[in-house]
């Protein structure tokens, strides 16, 4: 008898995912797709900007409640007042070099276990979303979709926090504090190789 | 497994529409599911819609459950005055800028008086009523459409609002946070597609 609802359940998902739903008026689907494509692929395949969400989370994990999720919170706004820079073409002198050094930063706070009082530890983490935001912002009014472009790099940039934040549960376990602290030295190396590359001193 | 049941239909309702687009003169669906479509297309209703659920269970189930009426209501008086009277140039901004409002309600978990919270749901409804029912061509069946349009007001706000209030009764106290973390993202959109409505932007 349990399973008449999921039964039934399941036959309305079946039928609703079969109405073709190519029809609808006035927003163009393939703007939304191509802009939400984009947007999602922005912070992924920028691997500086990986590499630093994934520390955010990394670091809040680290420094344990309320840092694990006040930290995820703070960095989607205030990134958002860096994307509103970007899109109104505020120009902000060295964004990539400091884009880098975000790496190198947190991957160093992380290495070396640094507990920063939480307000010191949201304002470090808020100067570099504004670089990141910044980053995405200039590419927002090009976007096919500049709605989807946002909610596209907004969500996966928080689902990279999360990435950050389940590593850094392994500081449940010695050995895992130990693996986490190595994830944050390599996050730095990556963000000091982006660092040269932007100054141009590697190629 | 209601609870898991409500997430797997909010989820079929909330993902399938990714696939819509172009315009009613093409459907063979009929203006009724026109009009029930047309909402779901664009992220600036999606996004609003569903951040008015997570803050309407953050104010509890007795207080939650007025959305239910409000806001399918809203909605259909906004698109009947779409028919009356023409639409203000600041609506689009209105809708935009409620994107950020209600995210940044959520992400900061605000406990709002009834009135405040059923005023904001029929700002929504209205605004986006009226966006709605702008869309209706000369030849829309006018009442099929609207319906439509209240229809999946009242599917999606209920179910949205049902599945995050059964969430948050979940145990852990993580699942406050989560739903904070999702308001924090609506906001960040809905802050910098606002300023896309009042900065001139500058396109590489």
């Amino acid at each position: 008898m349990q399973n008449t609802p999921l039964r039934s359940s399941l036959s309305i998902a079946v039928l609703l995912t079969l109405v073709p739903l190519t029809s609808a008026l006035a927003h163009t689907g393939a703007g939304v797709a191509s802009g939400l494509q984009s947007g999602f692929l922005h912070p992924i395949t920028g691997f500086d900007h990986l590499v630093a969400m994934v520390a955010v989370g990394l670091w809040g994990a680290q420094l344990r409640n309320p840092a694990i999720w006040i930290l995820p919170i703070t960095f989607p706004l205030v990134m958002a007042m860096g994307g509103l820079l970007g899109v109104s073409g505020v120009p902000l002198p060295l964004s990539e070099p400091v884009v880098a050094l975000s790496g190198i930063a947190l991957g160093l706070l992380i290495a070396l276990h640094v507990r920063l009082p939480l307000v010191v530890a949201m304002l470090v983490v808020g100067i570099f979303a504004v670089f990141h935001g910044y980053a995405h912002g200039r590419e927002l009014p090009d976007a096919a979709d500049p709605t989807a472009y946002a909610v596209g790099f907004v969500v996966a940039t928080g689902l990279l926090h999360l990435c950050g934040i389940v590593i850094g549960l392994l500081i449940m376990w010695p050995i895992g504090a130990r693996a986490v602290r190595a994830c944050g030295a390599a996050i730095g190396c990556v963000g000091a190789y982006f660092l040269l590359a932007s100054l141009g001193v590697i190629q | 497994v209601k609870v898991l049941h409500r997430l797997a239909a909010a989820a079929v309702l909330l993902l399938a529409p990714s696939a819509a687009e172009a315009h009613l003169v093409n459907t063979r669906l009929g203006d009724f599911y026109g009009g029930a479509l047309h909402p779901l297309t664009a992220f600036e209703e999606v996004l609003p819609w569903l951040a008015l659920a997570a803050l309407a269970a953050f104010q509890g189930a007795a207080r939650a459950r007025w959305l239910v009426v409000v806001f399918p209501l809203s909605l259909f008086a906004g698109c009947a005055l779409s028919q009356l009277l023409p639409s203000p140039s600041f609506i689009p901004a209105i809708a935009v800028a409620l994107i950020a409002i209600t995210g940044l309600s959520v992400a900061a978990a605000v406990r709002l008086p009834l009135p405040v919270l059923l005023g904001l749901t029929a700002v929504m409804g209205l605004v986006h009523g009226l966006q709605n029912g702008q869309a209706m061509t000369a030849t829309t069946d006018r009442l099929l459409f609207i319906s439509g349009v209240t229809a999946i007001g009242y599917g999606v706000m209920t179910i949205a609002t049902g599945a995050a209030i059964a969430f948050l009764r979940g145990v852990g106290g993580w699942r406050p946070i989560a739903l904070r973390a999702s308001g924090s993202w609506v906001a960040a959109v809905g802050i910098m597609v606002l300023a896309l409505q009042f900065l001139t932007p500058v396109t590489n």
